[in-house]
């Protein structure tokens, strides 16, 4: 395995066609990541074809790099126009998108590139410290531990919502009632179509997040856009966030300081949430999204008992460590036993195989130089990250600036195409646009959107683990505690409920 | 960005390339129309509809094929994943596209299912079957630690002690469980004598077999190798006519005395209705691809099953799977598997209960009034909300017959001055964003926008 080390080195730093490639995705990643409806699934698919023509290391740092980028580009239009580019960024999108109406998308936006670098690299750290011997967790995950861990992301949407406990559960129930239309999972039985074959796969979950989070941002701006000739009412335009050639280092200040600074202060938080990001996201079928969610309601309840209020920027960065650490984690079970932990990696167990490389165990000895070069990859694609992000960020200055009436028509363009480009189909698009009118109508009545998209994105997952999880036990109820794990983490559901419950009540007083 | 560029005519910033191939394209089809026959065919972007989700074996071959036949045919192939309803969503609008050779439709065993099961009326029949492209054989796997060591020892235990024993291998109703279905009907024994785990997809139901959730997982060979190869479960019968090259001290069933073999398949095919010529120009682009040693090479390192079968035997296979799944799906044996215990409806009762009484609470609290600080609903801004929602759903009725190009360019234009953009900015906001988002998605994306009057 020590011939391994060397020849990685050799395969990653000293091929140019690597380092081309490792900065043409992150472009790409940027790109796809900032454009809500664009997958990251989605663009690894498109990236297959080229990968043929490449060798294994070329294409898995295309990969890698592109899905890195991707997660933190995710939190650009989160922070700057409360549209969540992935479901990844949708956990913190109101606390983030708060800031830029303070005139601080700068400060955020540089917490969530500095958290997403580092957090990339933590898992990256896990996944070539113990991977090896952490595959086995995934293996003691059946549909019940499974059935509690959503139930634990979902209970994590409520406790970490602004407002009342109550209106974040009711718009969780909604998201949950409107992922049953379609077939089910478990079944395949269709339920609310209506007699309409397009409602058979039910409510995508990218045109529904596109609809409750951008539709509604321009509808909610449509409202108070002032009248002709009046001033212009652009969104609070920041000095820092333009800044060009002299200004630089200002700029980079403006980006990296109160990060560097907020993460100086908090090593434990940090740690904390890499290692929720890496073990969920080990778990084939929990990925980035409620790593995100998880990390986040951590970092709430654990600042709860201070006499300051927490701030917002603290959550926000655990919840960005978590869901770029999770990328990593979704190797382990791949690598180890060719159990995809997500989509993205599924398409790189095809691409792995096409190049005749064989995933398992053995995969460690027989093909070190592969695996090293797999973790130096995630390294590297870490490390670009930073400066294309920063660029991304500095681009990104310019969107606020843009009028309101010129930017909204053009955000709804976007909305339209990124709902018609996952499956190229119109009902998504009349799918988005309910959407819209039902997010507006929500928040309108302080209901928060988060839960809602949560839940449209795991109703189907939870409903899946529920009813196989009784099938399994011939009905009894009893199979959600009896393993040890399962009652465990159905121990730590209760908890969130309680504690709930109590912020609730406490608030009422 | 340049190295996801395929040849489309149209230009990003630069609009005399799109222009000019615009122009072309319309003469091409002027001309096409007044001669009342193809020139050439195909001239524009074909679409590969793949039923199943990225990252899938069906996926995979999908994506192997189109990236062949793009060479051959020489115009781009996209591949796009239309997922859902366990398999309904893809086959139905592969079967009811538009007959011009523009869709194909990457066809699985499912389709011969879903009618049986009343999930759709679409049926082999409405498919012009080209070519069936790869075949893989059904196998049993058990954990490596397992007490039995051939299917005779299962089915012993299966018939000492029925519903002990749990399986999956895919959804409820997929091949693999008719597979065991089948199995276990031919040695006698009931469908239902082994509690089936809908578990939607192969590599979840390895992960549930290593967990211990599920005791027998049937699967097609290349889903479970790596875990074959790590040795963390073992094949315990290939359920083929004889036994496999890369399994060969695994037996089939046929040797236990049990007459059952099933192979999954994946084809490709046409909706019905498609020119002669145009299904000539297809049949035998993907003859020469399917029999590629590109093709043969990429079915090898994967561990798919090879195979190459014309539009007859591909019409045999189609007919003679939809009679047999339909005797088992039809069949006395098959119909207390049918219906699960936990219908479909007990989680959205669960749910809707739920959501009525938190709705109740909240009504009664008075929780659910518009808050404090939203704002007032103006005469202007419902006019203006109103534009919004018209702009979606014009955008939803125009842009098949007008095109993207046109269609978001006059929309886009409505809006600003609805808003009161000042015209000059709306002119060249709209001039180079329309431009440039067709590139980005539509070239470098893949994602099919239409273009309506200007060509196709």
């Amino acid at each position: 395995m020590s011939g391994g080390l060397p020849q990685a080195l050799e395969l990653v730093f000293l091929d140019p066609a690597v380092w081309l490639i490792v900065l043409a995705s992150a472009a790409y990643g940027v790109f796809i990541g900032a454009t809500p409806g664009l997958t990251a699934t989605m663009a690894v698919a498109l990236l297959v074809p080229l990968t043929y023509w490449l060798g294994p290391v070329p294409a898995l740092a295309a990969i890698v790099t592109m899905v890195a980028c991707a997660i933190f580009a995710g939190d650009i239009p989160t922070v700057l126009l409360r549209i969540p580019g992935t479901p990844a960024s949708a956990a913190y999108a109101d606390d983030a998108h708060a800031f830029t109406q303070r005139g601080q998308a700068t400060r955020v936006l540089g917490v969530c590139l500095l958290f997403s670098v580092v957090g990339g690299l933590f898992g990256a750290a896990v996944l070539m410290a113990v991977g090896h011997q952490l595959a086995r967790v995934a293996a003691w995950f059946s549909v019940a531990e499974y059935f509690w861990l959503y139930l634990m992301g979902l209970s994590c949407a409520v406790v970490v919502s602004r407002g009342p406990v109550l209106h974040a559960l009711l718009g969780l129930l909604i998201g949950l009632l409107l992922s049953t239309v379609g077939l089910s999972a478990v079944h395949t039985e269709a339920r609310f179509t209506f007699g309409q074959p397009e409602l058979f796969q039910g409510i995508n979950f990218i045109p529904a997040m596109i609809g409750l989070f951008g539709v509604s941002v321009v509808l909610r701006n449509l409202f108070d856009l002032p009248a002709r000739g009046e001033s212009p009412g652009a969104a609070a335009v920041e000095p820092v966030a333009a800044g060009t050639g002299r200004k630089l280092f200002r700029l980079l200040g403006a980006v990296f300081g109160p990060a560097a600074t907020l993460m100086r202060r908090r090593p434990r938080q940090l740690v904390r949430s890499g290692c929720i990001g890496s073990m969920i996201g080990m778990l084939p079928g929990a990925g980035a999204d409620i790593a995100s969610f998880v990390s986040l309601a951590a970092s709430k309840r654990a600042g709860h008992d201070d006499a300051t209020p927490p701030d917002p920027a603290e959550g926000i960065a655990d919840a960005t460590t978590a869901n770029s650490a999770s990328l990593a984690g979704a190797w382990i079970p791949a690598l180890v036993f060719g159990i995809p932990g997500d989509s993205v990696t599924a398409i790189v167990l095809g691409v792995l195989l096409m190049k005749n490389v064989k995933p398992g165990p053995e995969i460690f000895e027989s093909q070190s130089a592969l695996v090293y070069s797999i973790y130096l990859i995630f390294i590297l694609a870490n490390l670009v990250l930073l400066p294309i992000g920063f660029l991304a960020i500095k681009a990104g200055g310019y969107v606020v600036r843009v009028p309101r009436r010129v930017l909204l028509p053009v955000i709804l363009l976007f909305c339209v195409l990124g709902a018609y480009a996952i499956n190229g189909s119109y009902f998504d698009v009349g799918v988005m646009l309910g959407m819209g009118l039902l997010g507006f109508a929500l928040e309108r009545r302080g209901v928060p959107l988060g839960p809602v998209v949560l839940g449209v994105l795991l109703g189907g997952p939870l409903e899946e683990r529920f009813i196989q999880t009784l099938t399994a036990a011939d009905g009894s109820p009893l199979a959600f505690v009896n393993r040890p794990l399962a009652a465990a983490l159905g121990a730590i559901c209760v908890v969130l409920w309680l504690s709930a419950a109590l912020r609730g009540l406490r608030r009422q007083h | 960005m340049t190295f996801l560029l395929p040849p489309t005519p149209a230009g990003g910033r630069q609009p005399a390339p799109a222009l000019r191939a615009a122009a072309t394209a319309l003469l091409i089809a002027a001309a096409a129309g007044g001669c009342g026959r193809e020139e050439a065919f195909p001239q524009r972007p074909i679409v590969l509809v793949c039923p199943w989700s990225a990252g899938g074996g069906t996926d995979r071959v999908s994506r192997q094929l189109a990236v062949l036949l793009e060479r051959d045919l020489g115009v781009p192939v996209n591949v796009v994943n239309a997922t859902g309803g366990a398999g309904v969503t893809g086959h139905t609008r592969g079967a009811l596209a538009r007959p011009d050779g523009y869709t194909l439709t990457t066809i699985t065993p499912e389709l011969n299912m879903l009618h049986w099961r009343g999930l759709t009326n679409i049926t082999y029949r409405d498919f012009q079957p080209l070519m069936l492209v790869n075949r893989d054989d059904a196998a049993l796997f058990v954990r490596a630690e397992a007490p039995w060591q051939s299917p005779e020892d299962l089915l012993r235990d299966i018939r000492a002690r029925p519903r002990s024993l749990k399986a999956s291998g895919t959804a409820w109703g997929g091949i693999w469980h008719l597979s065991v279905a089948g199995w276990l009907s031919a040695a006698g024994l009931q469908p239902g004598d082994v509690i089936w785990l809908s578990i939607n997809g192969a590599a979840p139901s390895l992960q549930e077999l290593m967990a211990g959730g599920v005791d027998l997982v049937c699967c097609s060979v290349p889903e479970a190798q790596s875990l074959l190869d790590a040795k963390q479960i073992r094949c315990l019968a290939v359920m083929a006519e004889r036994r496999l090259e890369g399994l060969p001290n695994v037996p089939t069933l046929k040797e236990g005395g049990i007459d059952w073999s099933v192979r999954g398949w994946r084809g490709l095919a046409l909706p019905k209705g498609v020119p002669e010529e145009r299904r000539r120009v297809l049949q035998q682009a993907i003859e020469r691809v399917a029999t590629s040693p590109e093709y043969l090479d990429f079915l090898r390192t994967a561990g798919f099953g090879a195979a190459a079968e014309g539009p007859e035997q591909f019409t045999t296979v189609l007919r003679n799977d939809d009679q047999r799944y339909g005797a088992l799906l039809t069949g006395e044996a098959f119909r207390d598997v049918r219906r699960q215990r936990f219908g479909p409806l007990v989680f959205p009762v669960v749910i809707g209960v739920l959501l009525l009484a938190v709705l109740g609470a909240l009504v009664a609290s008075g929780g659910l009034r518009p808050i404090d600080g939203g704002q007032a609903l103006t005469v202007r801004g419902l006019d203006l909300a109103t534009w919004a929602v018209a702009w979606v759903v014009l955008y939803v009725l125009l842009a098949e017959w007008l095109g993207y190009l046109l269609t978001a360019a006059a929309l886009l234009l409505l809006l600003f001055w609805r808003l009161g953009v000042r015209w000059q900015v709306a002119a060249g906001v709209t001039l180079v964003l329309v431009p440039a988002t067709y590139q980005f998605f539509a070239v470098w994306l893949r994602v099919p926008l239409p273009w309506g009057l200007l060509g196709w």
